[in-house]
């Protein structure tokens, strides 16, 4: 079946996907989308301004953030450079959880691991992050990423493809591969792996 | 509970029990009960598998009542895997009927001249100790259907399975869930072979026609015990994150911040973290018609057990814990789920622990028994402990004892006991706790509520450097506490944010005893138990040195951080100076 030509490797794919089938691609969103923005500015200035979350969400919800696999503490001082990975996650269980919370009380046990942070100008620039969202967050946010279109490596798409039961695969009514439409076997089938693919769905 | 029942299994004709009343031990409960009793009347250099040791079963406080989240028990004795004291710490529905029954605690005593196998049936009635070698090395999942048969299904089964009654270190005692499966488990520390060296293969609990434990303010407690439910549902941990994802909401998070100890703890990353997730976990589970949330046991609010079903959507095992997936999983390598659960499944049926056996198969695989990431390698390793074989034994010894047959440095244990799912060279401060808890490496010893919350200790600077001794000393002292209450530890979070939920709490204690209850009971409460604990080690014959992480935790830099344990030995033997 012929397709039309990818732009700069990039597939684009598009599913069409019940309402109800939605969440199991969340976890794509916890192994990273690639994310334009501008970086150079605060982990608050860009999860507000530029991820368009709310202040009030970043303060209730967003209880664990990591830049570069490093805990956030505050905010407003941690800058976020480009090509840093910036995951956002609710508050966890556990001592280890409650010790990489931010501002936790128990910041002390983690010192080695905690981001220090970095002179905040405001130089910002264009750039692109890796974003991950985990556990609540996912479940809060991931559809609307999802429903915008996500940049994701085709690796991680094998692996859902590969993984997803039978349920979820019926629950992908139809879909298109740069814009030729396809079937679902005939999507899961294709090799994704030196790939990435611009994936966007709509819940019908 | 104003009595304690002992089954002294030893005597010349027929194991006999007794009871006393609580006496000494008035006022404690779970933890401080197993721990009072083992620290006076177990003697220290006991041989654990001997007649002078004790296995105590002890509800805590609160349990049996209306109090929610109390249903927490504990299993107490000299630990054949550490040499030292032992609180193993359980779910399911043991705790509230043994304090319906009556009993504080229920201490097995002795041992019998043969090995005749025997289960312990108590009811209001009394105590039946039955000889029946039919059990013999039945695996907990067949004894509890057989018991079924005999004993109806309005009943608690506490028992071990073939690990026990083969003594071995990493043996657990199993507690039955809410549907009788035998899925919940005190698991640490091999108190499991103590009970199988005491030749009780199974306790059948039965409180027909025992009433709900009654406090002596009813008004007061109904009102903060209504208070502590309504605190645990608006937090977001206890209210969404733990329902919607279990305790395996963690997995993406440690492995995020380089603390997710994969390959015998070799590397903080694990590739596979997403396909082992909490998140990836509750989509298969939804996905096989399991259940995604569930209590361990009846009471509980917080709903963080479930169901998970094979892929023909038969059951298989409950929702597997963080700890269980971390240990069987990117401990060795493991992105299976599936294979992973079996794990689980398996180590609930031998009545095995499984941090101690994913820590132990991480261990082989590290000394070239299997190749790290086979699922279905590490499977047969397990079933080599199921059948006994001679590597079996060995592996049901646990990790310090592979590594020592099996010639391999890198074996993650302090005090013989395996560390769980975290790595102390990313979050120091919980190095601390496994270096210096009386239990031997244990995420649980340093777990509640902080000098915040208690103030005691001083106020540590959350964002200096300094102060992981203090938090680890104020936390192993709160959790104590908590362990002695019958509540389930994860309630800390509620009561760390929410000062309202915290006094909730002790208002509760407080309505139920009739005694006022405050911070600084519990502090006091913590610290008494610690100091029957470290009492019983001392005399035990350990010192500041068994307080030390394994060597390779300060040498070998841990990927994707880089970082070495780097908190000095004179800092951890200032732990427990209070």
């Amino acid at each position: 079946m012929p397709q039309k030509p990818s732009h700069n490797g990039i597939k684009t794919v598009h599913l069409f996907v019940e309402k109800n089938r939605v969440p199991a691609f969340y976890p794509l969103l916890s192994r990273g989308i690639i994310v334009k923005t501008r970086v150079g500015c605060s982990v608050k200035t860009l999860i507000c301004n530029y991820l368009g979350l709310s202040a009030d969400y970043l303060e209730k919800r967003l209880q664990t953030i990591f830049l570069d696999g490093k805990a956030v503490d505050d905010t407003e001082t941690t800058v976020v450079q480009e090509g840093a990975t910036l995951a956002l996650s609710a508050a966890m269980p556990g001592l280890a959880g409650a010790t990489l919370r931010r501002g936790s009380a128990y910041a002390a046990m983690r010192n080695q691991i905690t981001h220090q942070n970095g002179t905040c100008g405001e130089s910002t620039k264009d750039g692109t992050i890796c974003l991950k969202l985990f556990n609540l967050v996912a479940a809060d946010i991931g559809q609307s990423f999802l429903e915008k279109g996500v940049l994701i490596s085709g690796r991680y798409l094998r692996d859902f493809f590969r993984s997803a039961s039978d349920k979820i695969i019926s629950g992908i009514r139809s879909g298109e591969v740069d814009g030729v439409r396809m079937n679902t076997n005939q999507i899961a089938n294709m090799d994704w792996e030196q790939t990435q693919v611009d994936l966007k769905l709509e819940a019908v | 509970m104003d009595k304690i029942l002992r089954i002294n299994m030893g005597p010349e004709g027929a194991p006999k029990a007794s009871e006393e009343p609580i006496g000494q031990y008035a006022g404690l409960g779970g933890r401080g009960m197993t721990s009072a009793i083992v620290a006076k009347e177990v003697p220290p250099l006991c041989h654990p598998l001997g007649k002078e040791n004790k296995l105590v079963i002890a509800p805590g406080i609160l349990s049996g009542s209306q109090a929610a989240q109390s249903g927490r028990v504990s299993v107490g004795c000299k630990s054949p895997l550490t040499g030292g004291i032992k609180e193993a710490n359980s779910g399911g529905q043991g705790a509230q009927v043994i304090a319906r029954l009556g009993y504080a605690a229920i201490v097995l005593e002795g041992k019998p001249a043969d090995d005749t196998l025997y289960k312990v049936v108590i009811n209001k009635e009394g105590v039946d100790i039955i000889a029946d070698n039919s059990l013999k090395m039945l695996g907990n999942y067949a004894l509890i259907d057989k018991m079924k048969v005999e004993y109806g299904e309005d009943v608690a089964f506490v028992s071990i399975g073939q690990a026990g009654e083969m003594k071995m270190s990493a043996a657990s005692v199993a507690f039955t869930d809410p549907e009788l499966r035998p899925t919940r488990h005190a698991g640490r520390g091999g108190v499991g072979a103590v009970m199988g060296a005491k030749g009780v293969k199974v306790i059948v609990l039965d409180d027909a026609g025992m009433p709900t434990r009654s406090p002596k303010d009813v008004e007061k407690f109904k009102e903060a015990n209504k208070a502590f439910v309504q605190g645990l549902r608006k937090h977001p941990i206890t209210g969404e994150g733990l329902p919607s994802f279990g305790t395996n909401i963690l997995t993406n998070v440690i492995n995020e911040a380089g603390a997710l100890p994969t390959n015998n703890f070799q590397s903080g990353r694990f590739d596979g973290a997403g396909s082992i997730s909490g998140e990836t976990q509750s989509d298969t589970m939804k996905a096989r018609g399991g259940k995604v949330k569930k209590g361990c046991h009846r009471g509980c609010v917080i709903q963080c057990s479930g169901i998970y079903n094979n892929k023909d959507g038969s059951f298989l095992t409950k929702r597997v814990e963080y700890e269980t997936v971390w240990s069987h999983g990117s401990n060795c390598g493991i992105d299976d789920l599936d294979a992973i659960s079996m794990m689980d499944r398996l180590d609930d049926d031998f009545g095995l622990d499984t941090i101690e056996m994913g820590a132990t198969i991480g261990v082989a695989m590290e000394a070239g028994l299997a190749k790290f990431g086979d699922g279905e390698a590490a499977i047969n390793l397990l079933k080599e402990v199921g059948k006994g074989t001679p590597l079996g034994r060995i592996l049901g010894a646990g990790a310090a004892v592979t590594g020592q047959a099996f010639g391999v440095e890198r074996v993650p244990v302090v005090k013989g006991q395996a560390l769980p799912a975290y790595d102390p060279r990313a979050v120091q401060g919980i190095g601390v706790t496994y270096a210096t808890s009386t239990m031997g490496a244990d995420h649980t010893a340093g777990y509640a509520v902080t000098a915040n919350v208690l103030g005691v200790g001083g106020s540590v600077d959350p964002l200096k450097s300094e102060g992981q001794v203090e938090l680890s000393r104020n936390l192993q002292i709160a959790t104590a506490a908590i362990d002695a209450t019958g509540f389930c530890l994860f309630i800390a979070f509620a009561i760390l944010d929410q000062p309202d939920t915290f006094n909730a709490m002790l208002d509760m204690l407080s309505a139920f005893t009739g005694e006022p209850c405050t911070a600084d009971d519990v502090v006091a409460l913590g610290k008494k138990i610690l100091d029957y604990e470290r009492d019983f080690n001392a005399r035990a014959g350990f010192t500041s040195k068994q307080d030390r992480l394994p060597e390779f935790f300060k040498k070998e830099p841990l990927p994707p951080h880089n970082t070495t344990f780097s908190v000095k030995d004179e800092e951890l033997d200032q732990v427990f100076n209070w």
